[in-house]
């Protein structure tokens, strides 16, 4: 049997029809059909443009209710009152155009106090004849009628007195005016890095498990119908481990652009867009980390799927790696200061935390560029490894196998 | 020629494939028989290298197979599967892609093969709606949809109703003409009786038969079969022959050699008439059970 021979002519070499289509690696085909098949599936495309849809009503219902104005409608008596109520439709309107202060005249307080309760007015400013002003509501008052109404009257009473003073309202404010500052970022900008900071959190913490469990699922399920064997002789099992990790990246980076995507989009639309320019450079780097971060998941998720025999087993073995994940996400809802600097070290929590960091501070940039090192070195490191799981592993029909176990196996 | 030389697989202290060693010669089909769990499939497996052999090789043409050679194999596994949720010609082609194949060859050598197998209108289905049968049908079509220059195939004919059989057998002698080996396992010994040039005959892990179909033949003792008038109970009180069965006016007999046969037949015909005298083809299932006894 050892003897070696050499080709024979009559050795079965039938022509393959087409050697053309040979140049894909094979990684890349495994790559394209998690793709197409994931696209092709009706949930998950229903739950995506679902998904867009609420993003982007959310953006859009939030623009609105800011613009929105309100017309006030305030009863008086005197013109007094009547010029306070212009002062206070000149303040309010500058501050959003389309809010607007009328007034209706009433003979005595009593019938302007009468147009509140019968609902016609919204208040009712009145001065009393010992010169002190009251603001009539029904129920409540609304602060956005409250506010310049109660500073229109500050003015023009200040404006009153400085007269009789011999000075000017605005002499005597001159200098009154407090600016603020923050050392970091600004007061609207915290507001924002949280909201964005929230939005990264709640993506990554989404899209880990979503694209995850699709790794998870799609392993075991050529393990469980053994097609495994059949692409195992075909290409190097390495190979389609990669492909599946590429996949389903693919996937979760597009689905991320395509949200963040619409959710800037709808901004810009909606003349909120000032502040998106914040936004963008801290955008682009969590992008990039979550690319990190995810690679790190998928291939820990492709172990799992492996490992498993049924998809009941996957339930009890991936609780460590929903444990990071979790960790990821509570790093990104609530680590501040010392915390989530470290947080922004560590791998797949990084991958929420630096982006964070960087909304509300500055970040020398070695800083980042260390963290994302980090995180590619274990997405390696890990990747190298699971690599080795999965090749022993899928193989394996029979009943779960532990990591321990996985690892004493013989190929 | 592919040939399986010293094999062996040991599931921790249990030896699972024992030294199996035998060839499949180009452009034959070789049968693979023996009881369950004879190891049969744990030897296709690492003729396949799905499974790592604990000691023997495998040889194409003289040269170890390595992964490279053996993607241009075709198997068929034991436990069947592919995509259950996929329409049946996607799957096709990507397996075909899997195999170097371009996207448009894999797709017309898909459609070709499902026609074949009566499937070509359901091409758009998922395997999963498919009856068990035409499932192994489109599980045959994934295994020789790359041309394959080598085709291992474990139990391929289970579940197949004659029709399916017949178009698989056809589709074999096609690929074997093209000098293809093919080593099949099966449990249906009159079909394996029917299709293959050669035998191997696998127990508990050991190789106890190999070779030709003629020469496994001719390894086992050659019985005739004899009819006389008025009965045939007197052969037994014959010397130089074994009375293997006697009904009535027939016997089977075994013959110490030539000589006794022909004096037997004189003494038959001395005694009455001789209506037959047949040499009898000894079937593969007499074959197998007088190897694996």
């Amino acid at each position: 049997m050892s003897t070696v021979e050499t080709r024979r002519p009559d050795s079965p070499a039938p022509q393959r029809s087409d050697e053309t289509g040979g140049n894909t690696p094979p990684w890349a085909i495994v790559t394209l059909r998690e793709v197409m098949v994931k696209a092709r599936d009706r949930s998950y495309l229903i739950s995506t443009v679902v998904t867009l849809v609420l993003i982007v009503g959310a953006v859009v219902f939030n623009a609105y209710m800011a613009n929105r104005g309100t017309d006030y409608t305030v009863a008086v008596a005197s013109d007094s009152a009547q010029s306070v109520v212009g002062a206070a439709h000149e303040l309010a309107s500058a501050e959003n155009s389309n809010t607007t202060f009328d007034t209706v005249t009433a003979d005595s307080p009593e019938a302007a106090r009468n147009l509140v309760s019968g609902g016609e007015a919204d208040a009712a400013l009145l001065q009393g004849s010992d010169g002190t002003w009251t603001l009539v509501g029904g129920e409540d008052i609304d602060n956005g009628l409250r506010t310049p109404v109660a500073e229109a009257l500050r003015l023009s009473v200040i404006n009153d007195n400085a007269e009789a003073a011999g000075s000017t309202g605005p002499e005597l404010l001159a200098g009154s005016e407090l600016q603020e500052e923050l050392i970091q970022g600004s007061a609207e900008n915290a507001v924002l890095a949280t909201v964005v900071g929230f939005a990264f959190s709640f993506l990554f913490y989404m899209s880990a498990i979503i694209f995850g469990m699709a790794i998870a699922s799609s392993v075991l399920e050529e393990k469980q119908n053994r097609v495994v064997e059949i692409l195992a002789t075909a290409i190097p099992i390495r190979q389609l481990l990669y492909g599946k990790v590429a996949g389903n990246t693919v996937l979760a980076m597009v689905q991320l652009a395509l949200y963040g995507g619409a959710a800037l989009l709808a901004l810009n639309m909606t003349d909120t867009a000032d502040m998106v320019g914040m936004i963008i450079p801290a955008s682009g780097w969590f992008l990039v980390f979550f690319l990190a971060g995810f690679l790190i998941l998928a291939s820990a998720w492709a172990m799992l799927g492996a490992m498993a025999s049924r998809s009941e087993d996957l339930n009890n073995s991936s609780t460590p790696v929903l444990a990071v994940v979790f960790a990821a996400l509570f790093a990104g809802l609530f680590a501040e200061g010392q915390l989530l600097v470290i947080a922004s070290y560590v791998p797949v929590v990084s991958s929420v935390a630096m982006p964070i960091r960087m909304l509300s501070s500055e970040v020398p940039l070695w800083e980042t560029l260390l963290a994302l090192a980090v995180a590619l070195a274990a997405a390696y490191a890990l990747l190298r490894f699971s690599e080795n799981i999965y090749r022993r592993a899928v193989m394996q029909s029979g009943g779960a196998l532990t990591l321990r176990k996985a690892m004493k196996l013989e190929s | 020629m592919l040939q399986v030389s010293d094999l062996t697989r040991k599931f921790g202290d249990k030896t699972a494939v024992d030294s199996v060693t035998f060839d499949v010669p180009a452009g034959q089909m070789t049968g693979f028989v023996g009881g369950n769990g004879a190891g049969k499939t744990t030897t296709m497996r690492m003729i396949m290298g799905v499974l790592t052999a604990t000691a023997g090789e495998v040889l194409l043409n003289g040269s170890p197979v390595t992964a490279a050679a053996r993607a241009k194999f075709g198997y068929m596994p034991e436990e069947r599967g592919l995509y259950p949720k996929q329409p049946i010609l996607d799957q096709l082609i990507y397996l075909g892609q899997l195999h170097r194949m371009s996207s448009s060859a894999a797709r017309r050598e898909a459609l070709d093969l499902l026609e074949r197998f009566t499937l070509a209108d359901r091409f758009k289905d998922k395997l999963e709606s498919l009856s068990l049968g035409n499932q192994q049908r489109v599980q045959i079509a994934a295994s020789l949809l790359h041309r394959p220059n080598v085709l291992i195939l474990d139990e391929p004919f289970s579940g197949l109703d004659p029709a399916a059989v017949d178009s698989m057998v056809e589709l074999l002698r096609e690929r074997t003409r093209d000098g293809v080996p093919v080593l099949f396992s099966s449990h249906q010994l009159d079909l394996v009786d029917r299709l293959c040039d050669n035998l191997v005959v696998l127990k508990a892990g050991k190789v106890m038969a190999a070779g030709s179909s003629e020469q496994l033949r001719a390894s086992v003792p050659r019985r005739h079969r004899m009819t006389v008038s008025p009965d045939a109970g007197w052969l037994r009180d014959e010397p130089g022959l074994q009375v293997i069965d006697v009904a009535g006016p027939t016997a089977v007999l075994e013959f110490d050699g030539d000589g006794a046969a022909q004096r037997i037949l004189g003494a038959a015909m001395a005694r009455g008439t001789v209506e037959e005298f047949t040499p009898l083809r000894p079937s593969l299932s007499e074959i197998y059970r007088e190897v694996s006894a």
